[in-house]
């Protein structure tokens, strides 16, 4: 057979590292059913293939709620019964079995016109009801996988060495993928700050995105090299494209590994300035990593990612039970509490609004502060839970003063509803705000004044400074966290922190880009929180580190006009200072 | 006996008759035997079909007539309507 000649691609690159593997196409089933026509004595046939599609898919969901039962994820757990009750509706079951009967087609085709009919009947209704057809969609896609032999629903079991091609890759999927058996991502759309990238992120699995399908010839790429640094996706690769990576691969983890048996050192630089290094963590199972990583504590708990796919919002108590929790498993670290940050993109089902501007609108303390039911329930739960070990409270996207000082008052209100209660919490909880807003950069001492600790989220601090949509890839170049005003603004907050002795801390993805660490601390951040798959590599950047030269550079970086400038000089700073990492200094 | 009865019962839940009310409706009526409709506005579904009353999207404070025929029709609507009342376990 000709050997296919190796191609190169670039695409953007999201998830860091390499991997190489065989492609796996993975269609959503959005193709358009074929009509086929069938016998009537072939109904019977169709019929059963229809159940079978089912009883499997039955047996899909039993098992995915068995695991959330098991994680404890109660919200997870309701949502699954309802796809499971949608998947047993007796009106769509009758409905499939007799229009197969009646129009003698075959099983795939009936479905989807069947789906199609309920679309359309949601699409009448008001809004709110109309997403849920959201629902159905999920449950029917995985039927009609299942009635296509040739696709497979679960990323857990795709075969072992692959690198699915996926046109986009939801949250949920990304989390479901099991490392062993997927080793890499491409996908046509997606930017670098979705769920989906967090996750891929957080598990370590290289993603590059931005690679059009559309061109490629895909029967005739046999080996796939991805490499999440640069972008770069490599079809049928020479011997020798594949020995270079094999050997880069091979290096990564070695670096990996030896870092990971340093976990247990001080996080201190060159010349003796401790730095507190905390974990970024959506779910009590991540944990076991913070603590096995040597994290100081948890630095942001983004409590509505629990409860996020999920249709309303959890009551007090059940806040509750998740909290206390996860404290007790803090083992008496602290935990920062982010109260939740719903809207914008990650939006509430259960409260959906249709804005314009999501982003610009109601979200975060602004929803809160609205829904103060919502809010004081959530209040009262970590207070509640906060007898428990050292946890702190954190306001999200707070963009003025009065914010604060309002939400500081629901608290105070939560606190005496407790009270009068006999509800056991601590009184003297440590508050803290997000500064993800410019205009909260700005007047950062007036903040400062108001509260216990500052926080700042870059990923939304860049997304408003530069009014770039985080994930709009035509704007790609625009959004970059090394641009001269978030640098102005991360120097800002510190400045007008300072004035009152409150701590900062910066929690968004710079902090775990180790190329970064040297500029924040040059400005004077001492307080970290990444994720904890990267809390090696950020320890290890600081304990090589000198606050002295890190100054430097700050004092460098402050006075450049471009962020291609400023992203060139902590470049060759890191490559200067880490020559060996194959993760972050490169050459080509 | 085979009973008929009726019943207009209203809707409490603040999001109204969305998915968690509706796949309580549906579960609790898994164990009656009996034939169970809701009626709202001018549409009559099967309550044992969650498709169907979520497409009757029914809001706060809608009245929706149940009517149950069957055996255990009485034992049934005393559970429908406590669930109901009791906003399907929902604040």
């Amino acid at each position: 057979m000709r050997k296919p000649k190796e191609q190169r691609l670039q695409g953007i690159a999201i998830s860091r590292g390499i991997a190489i593997g065989h492609p796996f196409y993975y269609t959503f089933c959005e193709i358009e059913e074929r009509a086929r026509n069938i016998l009537p004595a072939q109904v019977s046939i169709e019929i059963g293939r229809y159940q079978n599609a089912v009883s499997r898919t039955s047996h899909d969901l039993h098992q995915l709620l068995d695991r959330l039962i098991l994680d404890n994820v109660n919200e997870g757990v309701d949502i699954l019964e309802t796809h499971l009750e949608i998947l047993h509706d007796p009106s769509l079951n009758t409905r499939v079995k007799l229009k197969i009967e009646s129009n003698l087609q075959n099983a795939e085709f009936v479905f989807q016109e069947v789906i199609h009919e309920y679309q359309q009947k949601f699409a009448s209704l008001n809004p709110f009801f109309r997403e849920r057809f959201n629902d159905i969609q999920d449950v029917s896609q995985r039927i009609l996988s299942y009635l296509h032999e040739h696709l497979r629903i679960s990323f857990s079991d795709f075969p072992a060495g692959s690198i699915v091609f996926v046109k986009d890759l939801t949250a949920s999927h990304a989390a479901e993928a099991e490392q062993v058996n997927i080793l890499g991502f491409v996908t046509e759309l997606g930017g670098i700050t979705s769920h989906a990238a967090i996750v891929a992120k957080a598990k370590g699995i290289p993603y590059v995105s931005n690679i059009s399908f559309s061109d490629l010839n895909l029967s005739e790429i046999r080996t796939v090299i991805l490499d999440g640094r640069t972008g770069e996706v490599i079809l049928n690769p020479t011997q020798k494209t594949l020995r270079m990576f094999e050997e880069l691969a091979f290096k990564m983890e070695e670096q990996m590994r030896a870092l990971k048996l340093d976990c247990s050192l001080p996080v201190v630089t060159l010349d003796g300035h401790f730095v507190e290094l905390s974990a970024n963590i959506e779910m009590v199972s991540e944990l076991d990593m913070v603590h096995e990583h040597g994290g100081a504590g948890v630095g942001l708990f983004r409590s509505e990612y629990m409860f996020l796919p999920n249709h309303s919002i959890p009551s007090e108590e059940e806040q509750f039970v998740i909290y206390r929790q996860l404290v007790e498993k803090m083992q008496g670290l602290p935990i920062v509490m982010r109260a939740f940050d719903i809207g914008g993109d990650k939006l509430m089902r259960g409260s959906s609004r249709h804005e314009l501007n999501p982003f610009l609108g109601c979200r975060a303390i602004r929803f809160l502060l609205k829904e103060r039911q919502i809010f004081k329930s959530q209040l009262r739960a970590i207070l509640r839970a906060s007898i428990y070990g050292e946890v702190s409270i954190l306001f999200p996207m707070v963009s003025c003063l009065s914010e604060l000082m309002e939400a500081k008052q629901i608290l105070r209100e939560a606190q005496e509803e407790l009270r009068v209660l006999h509800r056991q919490f601590k009184s003297d909880i440590r508050i803290g705000c997000m500064v993800e807003v410019p205009s909260a950069a700005i007047i950062a001492d007036l903040l400062a004044c108001e509260c216990d600790f500052l926080s700042i989220g870059t990923n939304d601090l860049v997304q408003y400074a530069l009014a770039v949509d985080r994930d709009n890839l035509s704007l790609g170049q625009l959004y970059n966290p090394a641009d001269p005003s978030v640098v102005r603004l991360i120097k800002m907050v510190i400045i007008g922190a300072s004035k009152q002795n409150v701590p900062v801390s910066v929690c968004g993805e710079v902090a775990a880009d180790p190329r970064f660490i040297p500029l924040l601390l040059g400005l004077g951040v001492r307080e970290l929180s990444v994720t904890s798959r990267f809390l090696p590599i950020v320890k290890n950047t600081v304990r090589k580190t000198s606050i002295v030269e890190a100054e430097k550079l700050a004092a460098k970086a402050l006075k450049l006009s471009t962020s291609k400038e400023i992203q060139a000089i902590l470049d060759e700073a890191y490559q200067c200072a880490f020559p060996e990492d194959p993760l972050y200094s490169y050459v080509y | 006996m085979a009973e008929k009865l009726v019943s207009k019962l209203q809707v409490k839940n603040k999001m109204g008759l969305h998915t968690r009310p509706a796949t309580s409706i549906v579960k609790l009526l898994q164990k009656v035997k009996s034939d169970v409709t809701f009626t709202y506005k001018k549409d009559t579904v099967n309550a044992k079909s969650i498709l169907s009353i979520l497409m009757l999207a029914v809001p706060l404070n809608g009245k929706i007539t149940v009517m149950i025929e069957g055996d255990d029709a009485e034992t049934a609507m005393e559970m429908v309507t406590t669930a109901f009342n009791d906003r399907f376990g929902e604040k």
